[in-house]
């Protein structure tokens, strides 16, 4: 019969912004390439909860979706490698080199495989740093008592220095600091300013760099392996370009960041390297044995995927 | 408008089982609800922890959407036993003796369909949550805390599977009035002009015991 | 065939079976599940041996969406507020209000209508549900009413109408489903519905007043309440002003300062209050219980209808239906003001034989993302837009006017839900007679909603002050 067009749905969630321009530029990129013949459907939140995308490809709901790590950590163990605190990565194209790395990994694609999920791009997130309303705070002894809304390993390391993480969700961040029910909340450039915290702001921690969320897009296995093979060519060669769209992007962003933190009149708060080095001997390195510890007992090779991140790491900078 | 429909009885089978079937739907809406109860002293716990000892109840959110699904699921027969799911019936008021069994027949029927799928669908997605082999049995678990998920999940196959007895039970008692041309079939809702059922849900609410003076 | 005719066929399906009287709830999931199966056999060529497949697909995606969107920390909101107006009646909070209203304002002319209303408006802010308030205050307040000469149709009317109040003064469960459906923060509705309930209520009481100034014959005042005795009537209608505190404060501090939590918890500690009021009443086991079983059973009713929608809601998703009214609506050349007020007039229409919270459940989905893309999208600047306002003030206004049109609809004909409830209370009246009895404050109504459409400020007003 007929050649019938390949059309994908692709689940993301909230509105476009940043964090999704890889994908809108993936799409326009396949269809340009493959004369409209192979087209994407982006919906923002109409197919599937955000927490529940991974589900949908395994059920064959959608072909291509966007989630984060930490959302569901048991769904996804060997990708929470990404968001151990004080990983060290200080900007995107280190994040999305460790990333890409880590999905290559055969335990990370196995992990995967259990939701008929096929890894093809990161969504790089900068470092999350907190924002807060008060007295900057920038020593460690200051964190104590402090109520900060964090979650997962960054809402780890900060009780390890004596804050108290709150359970908020994203979009009641801004509520809970008006409210006091948080003093600071931790987000990254975007998403400050995506949920309004950055208009309770009166300071902003330029260095103390945590951790970040990894959310990774992903295509089901089926549906990948049934397109022809011009059309996989132009998906597979079209991520790289969708993602140094998404690093122009996001550059524009945080350019545009000190800016909107002189025009609103945030502090930018620098810790000192002392005090930065004390916070990674009390999270970092607790934080890390427990998940190697744990995930190994699992089965999965976690000593291995930390040594990977490192290396990948190294092997950025030296090629710097 | 909480309160549905006169439910008919008698010493016929049918009823035993529908009187059986309620004393266990009964103990799972009052689950419910006291699982309401709890998400109240939940929240002053957080807010008086939170302002009297700088301690908040560490996963508030994670436990409040842990306890939704109790809260949502577990009295849906409870509900259906007596018809308080609203529905129209300006056009079935209007139906007598055994075209008005046969609406309902097939209303219940095609319910029954719909609840045998959602019955397979929950539990793929409780299935999903779940993997023996993992740590607490969970593959997918809460965002802040980590809690396990799955046992949020299960609750929507089993009380779908409990309205799934009861759609029986009234398919059944619908095809027997249809059948035999009853007037009063017993363990199915009898239908109520809308007047007579706001009377019933008034004088349900207005009980002069209760207001206290 | 495209997605968006199998949108328009199912759709029709579902107005079928609903109006052919199958539960809401589940005729809802049920369009919903037969579309899914649909588009997907559709996107599969209707080939015979993937039919099979497309059922499996629909069914997992309709069997995620209960769990999925009932685990919800917003729509915990609304378990709270029902269980808050249940336990408010064995508080006794009922009377003690109608007493209290009746000592301070029985005086004008028909005093004791426009005391009713104040009443009911009183047990708006700790009740979520329209029609409990009415069956309530029948008891009460008519039988008083026509003791003293009332006409027994108005009398009647009044109750039916002032019980609307319940849903636009916070706590209310409907807003609380329209916050979730189009995504809005929770908090700035409620708040948002403060000022146009009491506006309502004033409307009301004018409206009496002036009745009662022309037919002398409708309701005489009351006099002969001593300052004393007026005073004496409080105390036990105190437990209203702390809920209608603790809520506001918990949105927004208008002492200046910081807001004391988030909605959720002021909902919660809201409920405890009035628990403890109701121990102190002398509330035993034996009710708590049946407050819980009823609080139970309204709440899984409501929920049941939230998910079942939802389902065919996930459907119009991949149907993208939204998508396609939305484009219409802004195509059609006329001014955003008129298709609005169409708009409006068509809920009216719809809510003659409609239920408030399935109307708005089963309409939002494709109709909010319209209103929005008329005034000019989310994010529209208020200067840029259509209707003067930002796209989140004008989710805002929008629900506030949506469920004001939602409440008109429980007191007209031929089904208005508190017109039967207040009929169902009272031998001596027919559903006739409380129709007849509420058509002046049709006339309210038509007003009230005529100035929250011209004047958006008395909606928006409190919520900008909370930013
Ligand atoms: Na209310
Ligand atoms: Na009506």
């Amino acid at each position: 019969g007929e050649v019938a067009a390949t059309e994908w749905n692709v689940s993301v969630w909230g509105k476009r912004r940043a964090f999704t321009e890889h994908v809108e530029k993936l799409a326009e990129l396949v269809s340009e390439k493959t004369g409209g013949e192979f087209t994407m459907n982006i919906s923002y939140g109409g197919l599937s909860k955000n927490k529940e995308n991974l589900d949908g490809i395994s059920i064959g709901a959608f072909e291509m979706a966007q989630f984060c790590a930490g959302y569901h950590r048991d769904k996804n163990p060997t990708i929470t490698v990404l968001e151990l605190p004080f990983l060290g990565v200080n900007t995107l194209a280190e994040e999305v080199a460790v990333s890409h790395a880590v999905y290559a990994h055969p335990a990370v694609q196995k992990d995967l495989a259990r939701w008929n999920a096929k890894l093809l791009m990161t969504s790089p997130m900068p470092q999350y740093n907190i924002v807060g309303t008060g007295e900057p705070r920038d020593e460690l002894a200051e964190f104590k008592d402090m109520r900060v809304r964090a979650t997962g390993g960054i809402g780890k390391a900060f009780s390890a220095v004596g804050a108290v993480p709150t359970s908020v969700t994203a979009t009641e961040a801004y509520n809970a600091m008006e409210s006091g029910v948080v003093d600071t909340v931790a987000f990254a450039q975007h998403a400050h300013l995506a949920f309004g915290t950055i208009n309770r702001a009166e300071w902003w921690t330029a260095n103390l760099n945590p951790g970040t969320v990894n959310c990774p897009v992903v295509v089901n296995t089926d549906a990948y392996d049934a397109l022809s093979d011009s059309e996989r060519d132009a998906l597979d060669s079209s991520v790289s370009e969708a993602i140094d769209h998404y690093l122009a992007n996001y550059g524009a962003l945080l350019d545009k960041w000190d800016g909107v933190l002189a025009e609103k009149n945030v502090t930018k708060v620098e810790l000192a390297e002392s005090e930065l080095d004390a916070f990674r001997t009390v999270a970092a390195d607790p934080i890390r044995e427990a998940w190697i510890a744990d995930m190994t007992a699992q089965g999965i090779p976690a000593q291995e995927l930390y040594d990977l991140v490192m290396k990948t790491l190294s092997d950025v900078r030296a090629g710097n | 408008m909480a309160s549905g429909a006169a439910v008919l009885e008698s010493d016929h089978l049918i009823s035993r089982l529908d009187r059986w079937l309620l004393k266990l739907e009964q103990v799972l809406a009052l689950l419910s609800g006291i699982a309401v109860f709890s998400l109240m002293v939940l929240a002053v716990v957080s807010v008086g922890g939170r302002n009297a000892f700088n301690a908040p109840l560490p996963g508030y959110v994670d436990w409040i959407e842990q306890a939704m699904p109790l809260i949502a699921f577990m009295g849906i027969a409870y509900v259906q036993r007596d018809g308080t799911h609203i529905r129209m019936d300006i056009v079935i008021s209007r139906l007598k003796g055994r075209a008005l069994w046969l609406f309902e027949l097939i209303s219940v029927l095609l319910i029954l369909i719909l609840m045998m799928a959602l019955v397979y669908g929950s539990w793929s997605h409780f299935l999903r949550s779940f993997d023996f082999a993992a740590p607490l049995w969970s593959r997918d678990s809460s965002i802040d805390i980590g809690l396990p998920i799955w046992p949020a999940k299960l609750l929507a196959p089993v009380a779908f599977g409990v309205l799934c007895l009861r759609l029986m039970v009234q398919a059944w008692g619908y095809g027997r009035a249809f059948v035999l041309g009853l007037d009063a079939p017993v363990a199915v809702p009898m239908i109520q002009s809308a007047a007579a059922q706001a009377a019933a849900e008034a004088e349900q609410l207005a009980d002069p015991k209760a207001e206290q003076e | 065939m495209e997605p968006i005719d199998i949108g328009l066929w199912v759709t029709g399906g579902l107005l079928a079976m609903v109006l052919l009287g199958m539960r809401v709830a589940f005729a809802a999931a049920m369009a919903g599940l037969v579309g899914l199966v649909w588009i997907f056999w559709a996107k599969f060529g209707y080939a015979p041996d993937k039919f099979t497949k497309a059922l499996t697909v629909s069914v997992k995606i309709a069997g995620q969406v209960p769990h999925s969107k009932v685990s919800s920390q917003a729509l915990s909101l609304i378990p709270t507020f029902i269980l808050i107006g249940y336990l408010a009646y064995y508080a006794g909070l009922t009377k003690a209000l109608f007493e209290a209203a009746k000592r301070w304002i029985a005086w004008l002319p028909g005093g004791l209508a426009v005391s009713t209303v104040f009443a009911t408006a009183g047990f708006a802010a700790v009740s979520g549900a329209s029609v409990a308030t009415s069956a309530v205050f029948a008891r009460i307040a008519i039988p008083e009413m026509l003791k003293i000469g009332y006409n027994k149709q108005f009398a009647a009317g009044v109750v039916a109408a002032g019980g609307t109040l319940a849903s636009l003064i916070p706590p209310s469960a409907i807003l609380v489903i329209y916050a979730i459906i189009v995504e809005q923060d929770v908090g700035k509705l409620l708040l948002a519905g403060f000022i146009p309930g009491a506006f309502s209520a004033v409307i009301y009481a004018l409206l009496i007043v002036g009745i009662a100034v022309v037919f002398k014959s409708v309701g005489p005042p009351v006099r002969g309440f001593t300052w004393k005795q007026r005073f004496a009537a409080l105390p036990a209608a105190l437990p209203i002003v702390f809920v209608v505190v603790i809520i506001i404060c918990f949105v927004y501090n208008p002492f200046g300062g910081d807001a004391w939590g988030t909605p959720t918890e002021g909902g919660a500690l809201g409920a405890f209050v009035v628990f403890v009021m109701a121990l102190i009443k002398g509330m035993k086991w034996a009710q708590l219980k049946s407050a819980l079983l009823d609080t139970a059973k309204l709440t899984v009713m409501i929920f049941t209808i939230i998910w079942g929608v939802l389902i065919y809601v996930r459907f119009l998703g991949f149907a993208d239906l939204p998508g396609a009214f939305s484009d219409w609506i802004t195509s059609i050349d006329a001014s955003p003001m008129l298709i609005l007020v169409c708009i409006l007039l068509a809920y009216a229409v719809l809510g003659m034989f409609m239920d408030a919270i399935g109307m708005l459940l089963l309409t939002l989905p494709v109709v909010y993302p319209a209103v929005m893309a008329l005034n000019g999208g989310e994010a529209v600047s208020a200067a840029d837009s259509a209707f003067g306002m930002s796209g989140t003030m004008c989710a805002i206004w929008f629900g506030i006017l949506v469920v004001k049109m939602a409440e008109f609809c429980l007191i007209t004909p031929p089904i208005g839900l508190n017109c039967f409830v207040v009929a169902g209370v009272r031998d001596d009246l027919t559903v006739q007679d409380v129709f007849k009895g509420v058509t002046p404050f049709f006339l309210a109504d038509g007003v009230t909603i005529a100035l929250l459409v011209a004047f958006p400020g008395i909606v928006l007003f409190l919520p900008s002050l909370a930013g």
